[in-house]
């Protein structure tokens, strides 16, 4: 371990004959604290032998295993013949999780408990006094170890012979490499293959194709299916497009009031999207432009939409321009018409990147 | 043949003798019982972390014999009735199984994440048992560096548990995680597309999750808790000063038998305040937050506690969004900020902080005596500011409870984190500074003075002056008593403190008034102690 | 737009003392224009009704209803008007919201409102059910608008999976996974479901109050309505938690609190008595 690990005498104490005749078994462990350089100060008995007060602590510990033997039974009782299946409503088994952890917990404080007592009151109290010999570095020992390294240094000759060591540097950093390149290459992804990180789900729009706005159950929307002051979570009409699989595609369609459908048309010729909305209809993203959680807290009166992880609050009359919290971006908008048969269609996909900033977003 | 009659009592002597003749282990294994450790209640707070998390390998290999890691889509058919017929991941069709029709599964999944909080909590009570008393000063700095990682590890360890069940919060808890990666500059993109092997959520993020939290993290606690324990073995704990005590050596109690039973015990009342949590408190209800869908999320979304802080931190940044107009654009979102940039920053400072103070006090020296936080006021200050610090980000990560609880504006809580989170750490430093330069000078009034004594006198001129109690005889000052020097150790404030260094009345929830009889039993000489070293008695005796 | 189109036609067709009849058809142009033309007609067949009713103060109002008006001018016209007009900066118009809105406000005890706030909150209620329901049919015949249909149990049929994901997509964002409430922008709030009667859930979802969206009978279905109240009755409320205490169900919030309060601080104690002198 270290350099000091043998003292067997300190200072001017000659070691204990351990063959001497009369000696208790005490003076053996003293014996040995000391060679460890443990000096046993107070030892001190916290009860007599044969004292009530030994028997009483005695049956404590006693009475602390027993409980836990009890709680023990219980738990196993329990286990077995407790109905535990789920029911809905109230009933017998959801109590089956509290009284095993009740039953499991008592049995486990009591042994411990049980335990710390015997350890605690029963044992003797003892001070011990232990050497760090933390100060006491041995100089020799240092000075012969560094130099029996740098006597390995010399005899390997690296420094006479810089060849080797360049060698075995160049020799070694391609096998240092070969042990991270499957790791890496297996795991590496190209992030912008399909351009995935730019589209979504309504990415089928831009060939022609109407994208039908569904409901999570896959059913196309009608304008009159949304209330004055309604909103509806929809999604793009494709395969899988109610799925985790376009988890950047939800969108939040909201049929908005008259005076907030003006404001909000004209909020979006200010920036170009005139034609986005349908009629007093405006679809935004779902899916935050901060941290990707969907946004989706849509108070009707003051037309924020607030996101319950971080509270971005983004104001829908105004393009979703973020109005307060660590959202930096404005909801991407959607833009949406009807089609010949009474349903909602995407005209496009999304003409800003939906979801969570990063670096290359244009 | 006759044979050799086996002598039941001598066995256990035999085997022992025959195990010592092949490894040689009767001194290394007499050093190991005779080994001393010092006794203060703070000592035990790192034993938590340490039996939670025996208790989480424990609960943990329960659950991967029914966890099933994988995000194939499948028709819950268990017996939770109000998720029947619902499609899901199998990941959490199986965490539903194991909590609903696996006999006992909710309560040891339970008991998994109670003791997964209990670690990082008492990992961070430790540490700042640690930081507050100066235990991290030389030798032990790579001990204090150990340990900090020790709570980074356990933060991964504790978030990709939470994210495995693939339920509603934890997938909204993943998508944040995401977004997280894809704000750092320049790799954004790619590191989150490598761990998720595409765009979010992909289909193979949990099964990596899986590994990583039930082999390679447990893998790394291990090995640093290992590595942890062993130096604490061997460069021996840390003592608070006192009578006796030195910088050289260590007064406590030997190893064995006392200071085990001890340990063992504490095992086990760790494990049983986990089992009950486990049992009586119902934790993280996945059955309530429905699968992970991209579109579902639930009014007050929040991490576990101790990732709180980066979700309070997130929430109180300002929208600074970075543009750098060069080519198409490129862009340093405001996640970034609080989500990579602060934890890099706090690892950085809290690995480094024993050798900054060092280098601030030009200390080189070897400490194993605990300072009282009153005695290092600059360190206490830092300490309460950090932990002020600390404490704003996390109320913040839970903001939106306490603005709904409390019938607060949401808006006015995240404005009153914002300037709090400038304004509350300068002044919890200066708080602090100030509270510790007035225990120190009430600590030296008593000790030049004695202790108040609450008998009110008058004088003959008409003052009322109140009688100190001296806490040393006269040495022939002119005040009529002599003064103490400071050791670093409690000074007795009060009358019944006196004499003694813990209270006179003896007992925990109730006092016992009953002196122990000075036992001196056959058994058990009594100890004479070695002449060069005084007997451990009242204060006057320390060296 | 829908919404109008049958409040106008409710309207018109009580004038002409004849049922309502819902047409989903002739839906698909103009939607706009007839959206325009609809409150155009609306708001003209209000102005020429109205001084009428004014001048005779003897609308064609069944006894129900008659009840209503008389309570309404007692507690409610401060704020709303007569006739339930509004008043600027005080009350809005409450022509048009529906027998829905008034129970779900009146019955939680919303309304009448104690002072002007951010938002109403729930109260013990100052009218019975009886004069709830009169003054819903006052401000029903006054101007049409969604109804709760009738019965205190609106969920018997309802299916508490389908209502759970139902509820986890429309719902749960703002009042919460466990249906507890959250917070709302600038001191607004989603109140907590657990005090909430089948008939108010139903109107909240019908009417739309305060900052709710509405969720008329075209986006959720009454059925499906009754899947989201079974959700919430049976297995929210009424579900006992199978883990023990469930700490109010706001998540890892209150648990970071419970570990620390409860088990950080028990460990405490037992390792001051373990290192105590004894």
């Amino acid at each position: 371990m270290s350099t000091h690990t043998e003292h067997p005498a300190p200072q001017g104490r000659e070691p204990l004959d351990l063959n001497a005749p009369g000696l208790t078994r005490f003076d053996v462990v003293r014996e040995g604290a000391r060679r460890d350089d443990i000096e046993i100060v107070h030892y001190e008995p916290q009860v007599l032998p044969g004292t009530k007060a030994e028997r009483r602590l005695t049956r404590v510990v006693a009475g602390f295993f027993l409980l836990t033997g009890l709680a023990a039974t219980a738990f196993l009782a329990i286990y077995i013949w407790w109905p535990w299946e789920y029911a809905p409503g109230r009933g017998g088994d959801k109590f089956y999780t509290p009284l095993l952890g009740a039953t499991l917990g008592v049995a486990l404080l009591a042994v411990g408990f049980g335990i710390l007592t015997w350890g605690k009151k029963l044992l003797p109290k003892e001070v011990s006094i232990q050497d760090r010999h933390e100060g006491v570095v041995d100089e020799d020992s240092r000075n012969i170890t560094g130099q029996t390294m740098l006597y390995m240094a010399d005899e390997l000759g690296v420094k006479r012979r810089p060849l080797l060591g360049i060698s075995l540097l160049a020799g070694l950093a391609p096998v240092a490499a070969v042990a991270a390149a499957p790791l890496v290459g297996g795991l590496i992804s190209q992030p912008h293959k399909n351009n995935q990180m730019f589209t979504t789900g309504f990415a089928a729009a831009e060939g022609g194709q109407r994208i039908r706005l569904v409901r999570e159950d896959g059913r196309p929307v009608r304008p009159a299916d949304i209330s004055s002051g309604g909103q509806l979570t929809v999604f793009p009409g494709i395969e899988h497009g109610v799925s985790n699989k376009h988890a950047d595609s939800p969108t939040l369609l909201i049929h908005l009031r008259d005076t907030d459908a003006d404001n909000s048309r004209r909020a979006n010729e200010r920036v170009g999207h005139g034609d986005y909305m349908w009629g007093n209809y405006a679809a935004f993203s779902k899916i935050c432009t901060h941290a990707g959680c969907p946004a989706s807290l849509f108070e009707q009166q003051t037309n924020r939409l607030l996101c319950p992880c971080h509270q971005s609050q983004f104001l829908i009359t105004d393009n979703a321009r973020p109005v307060f919290g660590p959202a930096s971006r404005r909801l991407p908008q959607l833009p949406i018409e009807v089609d010949s048969e009474g349903f909602f269609v995407a005209k496009s996909d999304y003409t800003e990147t939906v979801g969570p900033d990063f670096w290359e977003r244009p | 043949m006759k044979r050799r009659k086996f002598d039941l009592a001598a066995a256990p002597g035999k085997a022992a003798v025959g195990v010592d003749d092949r490894f040689q282990v009767s001194t290394p294994l007499r050093k190991l019982l005779n080994k001393v450790f010092p006794d203060h209640w703070s000592f035990l707070l790192g034993e938590i972390a340490l039996f939670s998390f025996v208790v989480l390998l424990l609960t943990g290999v329960f659950l991967t014999f029914f966890y099933e890691p994988a995000m194939t889509e499948v028709v819950y058919d268990g017996s939770y009735a109000p998720l029947k017929g619902t499609p899901m991941s199998a990941a959490y069709a199986s965490s539903l199984d194991l909590s609903f029709d696996v006999r006992g599964g909710l309560v040891m999944r339970q008991m998994h994440h109670w003791a997964a909080l209990l670690f990082m909590a008492a990992i961070v009570v430790h540490m700042l048992r640690v930081f507050f008393t100066g235990a991290f000063r030389k030798p032990r700095e790579t001990n204090w560096i150990i340990g900090s990682l020790l709570f980074w590890v356990g933060f991964l360890a504790g978030f990709t548990g939470y994210s495995l069940p693939d339920d509603g919060l934890s997938g909204t808890g993943l998508r944040i995680a995401s977004a997280i990666m894809l704000s750092i500059p320049v790799i954004g993109t790619w590191v989150t597309s490598s761990i998720f092997g595409g765009e979010f959520p992909g289909e193979i993020i949990i099964s990596r999750f899986f590994i990583a939290h039930v082999l390679l993290i447990p893998g790394l606690l291990l090995a640093l808790i290992s590595v942890h324990l062993g130096l604490v073995f061997k460069q021996k704990h840390t003592q608070w000063p006192g009578p006796g005590r030195t910088n050289n050596n260590v007064v406590g109690e030997r190893m064995f038998p006392r200071y085990a039973l001890k340990q063992g015990g504490f095992f086990m009342v760790v494990f049983g305040v986990i089992a009950l949590m486990g049992g009586l408190f119902q934790i993280n209800p996945i059955w309530l937050f429905g699968p992970y869908e991209a579109w579902v999320v639930s009014a007050a979304s929040q991490p576990d506690w101790y990732v709180m802080f980066l979700d309070g931190s997130t929430r109180l940044m300002p929208a600074w969004q970075i543009n750098i107009p060069i080519g198409d654009g490129y862009v340093i979102p405001p996640l970034f900020w609080p989500t990579v940039v602060l934890p890099g920053i706090l690892v950085g400072l809290s690995t480094m902080y024993p050798f900054l103070e060092a280098r601030h006090l030009k200390d080189r020296k070897n400490h194993n005596l605990l300072q009282r936080p009153r005695d290092a006021p600059a360190r206490t200050a830092v300490g309460a500011m950090a932990v002020s610090f600390y404490v704003v980000l996390t109320l913040s990560g839970g903001n939106d409870v306490i603005a709904d609880k409390f019938m607060i504006s949401l808006n006015a809580m995240t404005w009153a984190g914002r300037i709090g989170l400038l304004v509350i750490p300068p002044l919890a430093y200066y708080v602090t500074y100030r509270l510790c330069l007035g225990l120190q000078q009430h600590d030296r009034e008593v000790l030049a003075h004695g202790v108040e004594t609450g008998i009110i006198r008058r004088m003959p001129d008409g003052r009322f002056v109140e009688v100190h109690q001296p806490l040393s005889a006269s040495n022939g000052h002119a005040d009529g008593h002599g003064e103490l020097e400071y050791v670093g150790w409690v000074v007795p404030k009060k009358m019944n403190r006196l004499g003694a260094l813990g209270p006179a009345i003896r007992g925990f929830f109730y006092p016992i008034e009953k002196p122990v009889e000075a036992p001196v039993s056959p058994g058990h000489p009594p100890v004479e102690p070695r002449p060069e070293r005084a007997e451990i008695g009242s204060g006057d005796s320390r060296r | 737009m829908t919404s109008d189109n049958d409040r106008r036609r409710g309207l018109l067709a009580r004038l002409r003392g004849r049922p309502a009849v819902r047409s989903r058809g002739r839906r698909r142009l103009g939607a706009a224009v007839r959206l325009i033309a609809a409150l155009m007609l609306a708001g003209g067949a209000y102005t020429v009704f109205a001084p009428g009713a004014q001048a005779q103060d003897n609308p064609p109002l069944t006894g129900a209803a008659a009840e209503g008006k008389a309570l309404f001018d007692v507690s409610c016209v401060t704020c709303h008007g007569r006739n339930a007009q509004g008043v600027e900066g005080r009350g809005p118009s409450l022509i048009g919201v529906g027998a829905a809105s008034v129970e779900f406000q009146v019955s939680s005890g919303r309304m009448p409102l104690a002072r002007q706030e951010a938002q109403a909150h729930r109260k013990p209620p100052v009218f019975t059910d009886e004069q709830v329901r009169q003054l819903g049919q006052y401000v029903q015949e006054l101007g049409g608008g969604p109804i709760v249909p009738e019965g205190d149990d609106l969920h018997e049929d309802g299916n508490v999976a389908a209502g759970g994901e139902l509820f986890r997509i429309n719902c749960s964002q703002c009042h919460a996974f466990g249906g507890g409430g959250g917070a709302l922008s600038s001191g607004k709030y989603a109140p907590s479901l657990h005090p909430a009667t089948d008939r108010q859930i139903y109107a909240a979802m019908l009417s739309g109050p305060q900052n709710m969206p509405v969720f008329g009978d075209n986006q959720l279905r009454p059925e499906q309505k009754a899947d989201i109240i079974a959700y919430i009755q049976e297995t929210l409320k009424n579900d006992q938690d199978p883990g023990g205490f469930n700490l109010g169900r706001y998540g890892p919030s209150t648990e970071g609190l419970a570990i620390f309060l409860v088990g950080i601080v028990a460990l405490v104690f037992a390792s001051l008595w373990i290192a105590g002198k004894s």
